[in-house]
This record gives structure tokens, sequence and C-alpha cells, in this order.
């Protein structure tokens, strides 16, 4: 099985007692649905390895304590920390609604404006605390577009289309960035300056 | 330390200017701003800024959850990577 077929879960970040258990980032939207795994791929130096678990408990929203089966000490746990963690992708749960996505199916996918029309294709998306952004190509420049029902409304998976609304003027700084840029080293700016 | 409660929270009073003249008219197009050290007051909720970084503009939605926070909380400087990866992560 290879990484394509899978998809990452989080990863080990250290070890936890000496007894041979392990600290799990859960780099997912709901790692209480988790709490229940047999087994996991391990990506050990470029190679996915099954490894089965004894236990798991999730701690701290999420992290997940592991004791994996012979893994017993604190030396062989120590070998697997910073592992990528992977599930096959069959176990990712398909999203069918129109206003639901995961962020990785929406890369290359057209984004088409309410207003203006299509503008460009999605490069990916920056996941962030607060608040994740949609980074777009946009006229040889990256847009970077608030992922909020407010401004992303549905998906059309069969024409691969992203539907938005973006909030107005939120195009053109990206387009006028370079002549504010200049302005900002003249000392020619204000603090706050509206588009 | 916190800052005094006496003094009230900090604003860059253009920027504030410009979003009371917005909610007067009911308008909202994109803010632009350098004021990263500005809090987040219940009326910027429902308006988007865009906050600059050192090097861009990070465009910020203001929800309910961020008021009381600085602007420039939500516009990190650093370099932050993509996030590609196939992931059990989006919108819900």
């Amino acid at each position: 099985m290879t990484k394509d077929d899978c998809y990452q879960v989080g990863h080990i970040t250290k070890t936890h007692g000496v007894n041979g258990e392990l600290v799990i980032f859960l780099d997912v939207d709901e790692p209480s649905d988790y709490a229940d795994l047999d087994s996991i791929l391990l990506d050990v130096k470029g190679e996915l390895l099954p490894y089965f678990i004894e236990s798991i408990a999730i701690v701290k929203g999420s992290r997940a304590i592991v004791a994996f089966e012979d893994v017993d000490t604190i030396e062989q746990a120590e070998r697997l920390i910073n592992c990528g963690v992977f599930l096959p992708l069959e176990n990712l749960e398909p999203i069918e609604d129109e206003d639901r996505f995961y962020f990785h199916e929406i890369v290359g996918y057209r984004v088409v404006d309410s207003r203006e029309g299509e503008l460009g294709i999605v490069r990916g998306v920056y996941a962030m605390n607060a608040q994740d952004l949609i980074a777009m190509d946009y006229q040889q420049k990256e847009v970077l577009i608030p992922i909020n029902s407010d401004i992303v409304h549905t998906i059309d998976r069969a024409n691969q289309r992203l539907n938005v609304t973006l909030p107005d003027g939120l195009l053109a700084i990206y387009l006028e960035d370079d002549t504010t840029t200049k302005a900002e080293t003249n000392g020619d700016r204000d603090d706050t300056d509206e588009d | 330390m916190a800052r005094s409660l006496k003094k009230g929270p900090y604003i860059d009073f253009r920027l504030d200017n410009k979003v009371q003249t917005m909610n007067d008219s009911g308008k909202k197009s994109v803010i632009k701003t350098w004021s990263r050290r500005s809090m987040i007051s219940p009326d910027f909720v429902g308006h988007t800024f865009a906050v600059h970084n050192g090097n861009k503009f990070i465009p910020v939605y203001v929800t309910e959850n961020m008021v009381g926070h600085k602007l420039g909380e939500f516009a990190p400087t650093r370099n932050f990577r993509g996030h590609t990866a196939k992931k059990d992560k989006g919108k819900r």
C-alpha cells in the first residue's frame, strides 16, 4: 500500500512513560472518531508499515496515547517519533453534501464567483487555527480566500467547481499589491486603507 | 501583563471609523489594514479585513469567536505551508 492509497491522520510526537506508549497528534476535525482504531500504518523511513494497537485513549482533544503490539520499551518507542500516521482511503467517509468537502479534494477545482464568474484554479488550502484559506491562482497571482459559509457556498464535484461569493475588493487587493508596497516603502501609507 | 481596563481596548481610530461607516451604510467591502495591534470589536463581526503580514495581505473574515483578539493574530508572519495532503479535514 502506498501513500496515494492512504490519508494522513497525524504523526507521533513523543513517548509516553517507559513501557513503549506513544503520543499521536491527530490532525483531523473529529479526533474522537479515532478512539476505536485496531491498526494503523506508520511512515517509517518512507515505507508504510502496519502496527496493531493494544490500547488507545484520546486525551486533550487532538492527542491520543497509544500502545502498539511488540513495542514494549521506551527505546523501541523512540524510533517511531515523528513518523506519520496513515489510514487507508477507504476508511475516510465520503462526503456527498454540496456544502461540505475535504480540503484535499478541492485542489485543482475551478473557483466560480457568483458575480465575477470563473476566476481561477485552487492551488491548495492553508489550514490555520482560527480560519482556513483557499489559495487560488488568479492572473498569475496567489489570491487567498477565507473558508467560511458566507464566502464559500457549494461544491460541484461533477464539474469540479467551487461556488463562492467573494467580498467586494478582495481581488483588487492582490492585483494592486505591488503598487501598495511601493507606497509603503515611501512612507505614504496610512494604517488603514479601504478598497 | 494585561492592558488596563481603565484604558479600554485599543482600536486604530481610522479602522474603527471605516467599520462604523460601513455598518451605517450596510456596505461590506474588504478593509485593508496594517494595524495588526487593533483589537477586534463586536462591530467587526461579518466584515473581511485584509491584514498585512509584512509581505502580503491575508484576508480575515471576522467571526464572533475572534472578538477580543488582535487582528494580527490571524495573519501569521512566518511561512505557512499548504495543506494539500489527504487528511480528514474539511469544511464542516
